[in-house]
This record gives structure tokens, sequence and C-alpha cells, in this order.
């Protein structure tokens, strides 16, 4: 367990000596919620939606605050991929998925921590439509908690999937690249799933994909009602424990794999 | 003349060293096209959803997001030495080995790296234009179609002028470079979209300090045949000159930047 | 008349440390790379340039080849100023950094080379002559057509000098250029930059750890410590006038190791 603890740690370390970088990435960021802000604005004066604009500002600034949770490739993983040098990782008294899981697990929590807190509060400065609006409710508030929770969870998961994915292939970077679009456009950081066509609804919103942020978001805002929470916490459990059990599957076939290959 | 050949060489020889890895040279240039046309498919869906933007019609938004998208990413297939090789050469000392060769840093950097994955990129921009134009029945003339190669022109020079400002302050070694992508990154996306949805700030930012509107939108606003900011036709050739302007500047603002570089590494 | 003058170089860097606490705070500190180096270098010269690491000798290169403008101090190295007259300089110069490559890793060497010619522009003539004496000295003639990444590190390393030397510089640096090679690739190196002081008369800076390398090059050594140029004489005296420094296993040694030496020198000089 201690083991465990120390990665997040060390995590935690690394992440906090890039300050300065963290501090141009958090501006750029804001940035591109306000463009995005303004262009759904624009959008909104010639058509309103069913959906209300101050929805929309939210889930914008809670999609760019959240966005190291979605998107945060650790480097030094893929690079010991692409090196081989992951078989030292084989040879440590480590259960090689759970090491893995927290290692990605730190490196999210932790970035999303740090980017997610000044985000919030610029975003709670900004007026009403441009900015973060108040939950819907108490009861909003404390369902999207452990929404998001649960969220971070799945993530993890899906992410633990990819990197196993790409331990396969010798040059990981473009199926990453694929993945990570089809994450972007699917957690609805692109384009918020809200605004995604009706009919697409019961689709997209059941994939993996939308229980990392939009069903978070989704309960914060009200655009789920409070009384829909159980069944969507349930949904969300339900495929972060399916892709954790893939995860654990295929890290298995993987490890065979390399000690038949002998590293 | 010898520097044209000397960049068309460079230019073979990025090709050939990359295809030396066909496979995954395959597999990257489709997770571009993937990535870029996941853009796309957001405005396809934009545009489902609310139809218009303003004055703007679907064809005019294709258009529009067409030419950014084919001028962004011709920059970064051509200019690719400077959008992505430079900061981290410059990070190494690897610049080093530039400096000791009789030819100007800027065109050697230039000749340095190529991603010839951006076509995949580029295509998709360029199926954008053709289907705005399609959709907002656009007659083509001469005159049209040489405002928009100027426009193209200056927009690549413009683009380059932009990351140029991340070179020099990677020189002046500030912390907070990725600042820079608001003005690369993000006037990209901002202006994928007409300039005049946005609020005045934004406007002024993208017609003054990184004149995007003045490059790329002012010329597809006239080959549309829609007004924006009330310039006249003539104005609509004028405008692109911007982008040469922009680049002057931030190539003044580099030059004074190299004499502080100081060589990193052993 | 000499080739290389340098007077009173200085050059100093100032280095951002950052502060255990506070959020953007940051301490200064200047670093002196070169304090008061003066030397001089006849043309057809073949000097070696010694020092610990961060003794200055890659600042003392940087300069002279065009890369860093001193602080202070003048440089003239055939009558140009390096960092002044960059592009001049260059074209009349060679450098080969030992672990950086100024080659293509994917394409035949003969490409990276015909890059080369177009970038120092050498005629079409003059490039093949020298191509055909280069790869003969260098023994490159079967590698021409393989690619950089699949040559040995022996064998890059002639690679890199015979680009380096394409343009028929009058003047070569050569930093670290045996780092990790193998007895027989470094004597087959030493004999080449022989042949080509010889040859041609290039004047040569060489700066290295390896003593014996120096002994079998340079007639001439300049040592350098803290940014202060502390020897510069016969290889021979240096070690004459050190010989009671050194612990006595190095003494039976042909080319005793130059750290002894060097912490003596320190230790006279109190620093």
């Amino acid at each position: 367990m201690r083991a465990y603890w120390c990665v997040f740690r060390m995590r935690r370390r690394m992440e906090l000596q890039y300050r300065g970088a963290a501090l141009g990435g958090f501006i750029c960021q804001l940035f591109f919620g306000l463009i995005l802000i303004a262009l759904y604005r624009a959008l909104y004066a010639g058509k309103p939606q069913a959906v209300p604009i101050s929805h929309i500002s939210s889930y914008v600034w809670l999609q760019q605050a959240f966005f190291r949770m979605l998107l945060a490739t650790d480097p030094d993983l893929a690079d010991k991929i692409r090196t081989g040098s992951i078989a030292y990782d084989l040879c440590r008294p480590l259960h090689l998925y759970t090491y893995y899981y927290v290692r990605i697990l730190a490196q999210k929590l932790v970035g999303s921590l740090l980017r997610a807190v000044p985000m919030l509060a610029v975003a709670c400065l900004l007026p009403e439509g441009w900015g973060l609006a108040s939950p819907a409710g108490a009861s909003a508030l404390l369902t999207s908690l452990p929404a998001l929770f649960i969220g971070l969870l799945c993530v993890s998961a899906l992410e633990n999937i990819t990197m196993a994915f790409t331990m396969r292939t010798l040059d990981p970077r473009g199926m990453q690249a694929l993945l990570n679009m089809l994450m972007m456009v699917f957690a609805g950081n692109i384009l918020p799933l809200t605004l995604f066509p009706d009919s697409w609804q019961p689709i997209i919103t059941r994939l993996p994909y939308a229980q990392l942020l939009d069903a978070p978001i989704r309960l914060y805002t009200g655009d789920y009602a409070a009384s829909a929470a159980p069944g969507i916490l349930l949904l969300q459990s339900a495929w972060t424990v399916a892709l954790a059990a893939a995860g654990l599957l295929f890290w298995r076939v993987n490890q065979k794999r390399m000690v038949v290959q002998g590293g | 003349m010898n520097t044209i050949r000397l960049y068309c060489r460079s230019m073979g020889l990025q090709i050939r060293s990359q295809l030396q890895y066909p496979a995954s040279f395959l597999m990257q240039t489709l997770a571009q096209l993937v990535m870029e046309g996941g853009e796309f498919m957001a405005l396809m869906l934009v545009i489902d959803r609310f139809d218009r933007l303003n004055q703007w019609m679907p064809g005019d938004l294709f258009f529009f997001y067409g030419l950014m998208s084919v001028t962004f990413y011709l920059t970064e297939c051509f200019g690719r030495g400077i959008t992505g090789a430079f900061p981290y050469m410059i990070r190494t000392g690897q610049l080093d080995t530039l400096l000791v060769r009789p030819r100007g840093v800027l065109i050697q950097v230039f000749c340095s790296a190529a991603d010839p994955r951006r076509i995949a990129c580029i295509a998709v921009g360029v199926a954008s234009m053709v289907l705005g134009s399609i959709q907002a029945r656009i007659a083509w003339s001469l005159p049209k179609a040489l405002l928009l190669l100027e426009s193209i022109a200056f927009g690549f020079l413009l683009i380059l002028g932009l990351f140029l400002i991340e070179a020099s302050l990677v020189i002046w070694s500030v912390k907070s470079v990725e600042l820079t992508n608001t003005l690369t990154y993000g006037g990209r996306s901002a202006c994928d979209y007409p300039i005049d949805i946005y609020p005045r700030p934004l406007r002024i930012l993208f017609t003054v300090v990184a004149p995007f509107a003045l490059v790329l939108h002012v010329p597809a606003a006239w080959i549309l045949g829609k007004p924006l900011y009330g310039w006249p036709a003539w104005a609509a050739f004028l405008c692109p000159l911007a982008g040469a302007v922009s680049f002057g500047l931030f190539y003044a603002l580099f030059r004074r930047a190299l004499r502080h570089y100081r060589s990193t590494g052993s | 008349m000499s080739y290389i003058t340098v007077e009173h170089l200085r050059k100093t860097f100032t280095v951002r440390k950052k502060k255990d606490r506070g959020f953007l705070a940051r301490e200064k500190t200047t670093v002196e790379a070169l304090k008061d180096v003066s030397f001089t270098v006849k043309q057809g010269e073949l000097v070696g340039y010694i020092g610990p690491n961060g003794a200055g000798k890659s600042t003392t290169v940087k300069v002279l080849s065009g890369i860093l403008t001193p602080d202070s101090g003048a440089v003239r190295i055939g009558g140009r100023v390096p960092w002044l007259e960059r592009k001049e300089h260059v074209r009349r110069i060679g450098v080969v950094f030992g672990q950086r490559t100024q080659l293509w890793w994917d394409v035949p060497l003969l490409d990276s080379y015909d890059l080369l010619r177009e970038i120092y522009r050498v005629p079409e003539a003059d490039f093949r002559r020298r191509m055909n004496e280069l790869s003969e000295a260098l023994d490159l003639g079967s590698l021409l057509r393989t690619p950089l990444r699949q040559l040995s590190l022996g064998q890059r390393m002639r690679a890199e000098l015979c680009g380096s030397l394409l343009h028929c510089p009058e003047l070569l640096f050569l930093d670290e250029p045996t780092i990790g090679l193998d007895a027989v690739s470094k004597l087959a190196l030493r004999d080449f930059l022989q042949w080509e002081n010889r040859e041609k008369g290039t004047t040569i800076l060489l700066t290295t750890h390896d003593m014996e390398d120096i002994a079998a090059l340079c007639r001439r050594v300049m040592v350098l410590g803290h940014g202060s140029k502390l020897f510069d004489g016969a290889l021979e005296d240096l070690y004459a006038r050190y010989r009671n420094a050194l612990p006595v296993q190095e003494l039976t040694v042909q080319y005793p190791n130059i750290d002894h030496v060097i912490a003596a020198m320190y230790q006279e000089l109190g620093l």
C-alpha cells in the first residue's frame, strides 16, 4: 500500500515543478473557454435551444477545469513502452495493473485538481451566461460530486486499457492520437454532448466516454434531474467495473506474451 | 535562388526520411485525419443544430473553416521547423549546429523539419472549402482565385511569425511559453469562425495583434460576396499584407532574442 | 603573425535558480564561464585544449565559432570577429561537436553531404574532388550509401568529420571527438587528423579528456580551469613541472591522468 502512496506523492512533486508552464497552460485554457462560450452565445442569439445558455457555459468551464482528467498522457510511461524499458517494471514486486492504475489515477487527480481549483474560481467570477453558474440545487451538487469521482475511476480504467493496447504496437503515437480524439469528441470536450443531435442522445450518453465528465456535469447543471441520479451513478459504476475487468484481462495477456518473448 | 533550391532539397530529404517507416507514417497520417475529422464533425453538428451563425450561412461557415485549416496546416506541413522543432532546438542547444554554418538561422530552421502527415488535415480543409464553395454558390473568377492564393500565402507568413514569438520567449527562458498558444492554436480555433461573432477585445486581438481577420477573413468575406467590417473591395486585396507586417515585427523580435542565445548543453 | 588572437575574453552566464519556497520567486546567480582568457594560435598549429568539466572549454569554442557573443574581450580569427561576421567566419571553419550530429539520421550519408554542399555553396567539381580525398582518408567508401543510423560509433565520428571538412575549412574545432570510441577507431581518427593538418595546413583546436589524443597529436597544450588559462606550453613541460604531484602508480604510465596535474595547479593557485 505504501508503495502506491509513494507513486502518488512523486507525481504531485513533479507536477508542482512546472508551475510556470502550468500558469501558461492555465491562461491558454481560460482563453479557449472564453472563445467557445462566445461562439455558443452567438449561435444561441440566432436560435435559442431547450438547454439554456447558462448550462452550456457551465458545461464548458467544467470541461476546461477537468481537462487534465481526460487528456494527460504520461510521457514517461509512453516512452517506457516505446523503448521497452517497461520490462523493468515487470520485475517489480507489485501488482502491475494496480501499479499503473494508481499511477494514472494520481496523475489525473493531481493534474486536474491543480487546474480545476483556479479555473473554477475564475469561472465563478464571470457574469451570468459567461461563467460557471451555481449548481441546480443542493441535491444536484451532492450527486455530481460522487459522479465526478466515479468518472475519475472510470477514465483511469479506460486509459489503462489504452496503455495495454498500445503496448502491443511498436509505435503507439498513431493509436494513442486516435483513441484520444475519440475520447475528446464523445466526452463532450470539443462540443458539449447536450448540443449533439437529439436522436444521438440515447446512444452517446450511454457510451463509457459520457460517464467521465458529461454525466457529472449534467447532474450539476440540472440537465439530469436529481431523481435520475441513482440510475446514472449505477451506469457509471457498471462501466468502471467492466473497463477495469477488461483492462486486467488485457494486462494479463500482455504480461504472458512478454514473458514468452523474454522481455 | 540557391536558397529556394536548398529548401526544396531539404524538404525532399525530410519526406524521404519519414517514409523510411511507412507503417508508422501511415498510422500517424490516419490519426491526423481522424483528429481533424473530429473537429470538422463538430462544425457539422453545430450547423445541424443551429442552421446559421448571425448572417453567416452553412456554406460560408464551411468556407471560413476550410480556409483556416488549409492555411494553418500548410504552415505546419512546410514550416514545421519553425512551428514545431525550433523551441526544442533552442532548449537542447541543437541550434549550435546551425549557427556554425554560413546561412541565415531562420532559413536553416525552416529547412530543418517538415510534417507531411499534415496532408490529411489539409485534405479535410480542402474538402470543407469545396463544400462551402458549392453550398454558398461562389461564382469563381480570376480575381477571387488570386485573392484566395494571396490570403493563404500571407496567412502562412502570419502563422510563422506567431510561432517566432514562442521561439524568442524560449531564448529569453520565459517559463510560461505555453501562453503563446493562445495566439497560435487559440487564434486558429477562434478564427475557424468569422470574427464578428466575438466580443470587441477578442476582435481587436485577432485584427491587430494576430491579424487573422485581415489576412483570412476579409478576403474570405469578399470571395463569398458578404461585407465584413464594411471594407471596400480593394481593401480585400490589401488586408492580407498585414500578415507580412506581423511576420516582419515578430522576426525583428526574434533577431533581438537570438543575441541572448546561450547554447545550453555541453 | 598569429592566426587566432584572443585577448581578455570574458563570458558570464546568469543562472536562475528556483527558491525552495515562494510561487514565482527566482534567485539569480552569475557564473563566470570565462574570466580574462588570452592566447594566440599560429596558422597550421594543432593545439590541445584541456581542463575539467565546466572549466570553460566549450564556452571558448562556442565564442570562437561565432555561436556565443562574449561580454568583453577581443577575438580575431584570420582578421575577422566571429560573432560580428558570423556567416563570413563560419564559411571558413569546421566544427565537430562530439555529442551532436549535423548529419541526417535516416538517409544515406551521401545525401547529407550533398545538402551540406548546397549549404556551403561548394562548386560541384571541388566537392567531388574533396569527397574522393576524404572518403579515402577516412575510409568511408562503402558507407556512403548507408544511413547514419546503421553506422557504428566510430564510423559515425568519421562521417561527422567528413561532413565538417567538405568545404575545406582553414580552422577545425573538435569538441571531444574520441569520446566513447574504441582503440582502433581512435588511432584511425588521430592518423587522419595528422594527415589533414599536414597536407592541408588546417589549424586544429582540439578539446578532449584523453591524454593520449593530446600526446599523439598536439605539441602544444593549453589548460583551462575555473575560466582561466592555467598553463600554455608543451605537454612534456606540463608533466615535468607537476611530476611531484602525481601519485606513485601514475608515474609508470606513459601519459598520466591529467586530473592530478590540474588538482595540483588548483592547489598552487589557491582555487
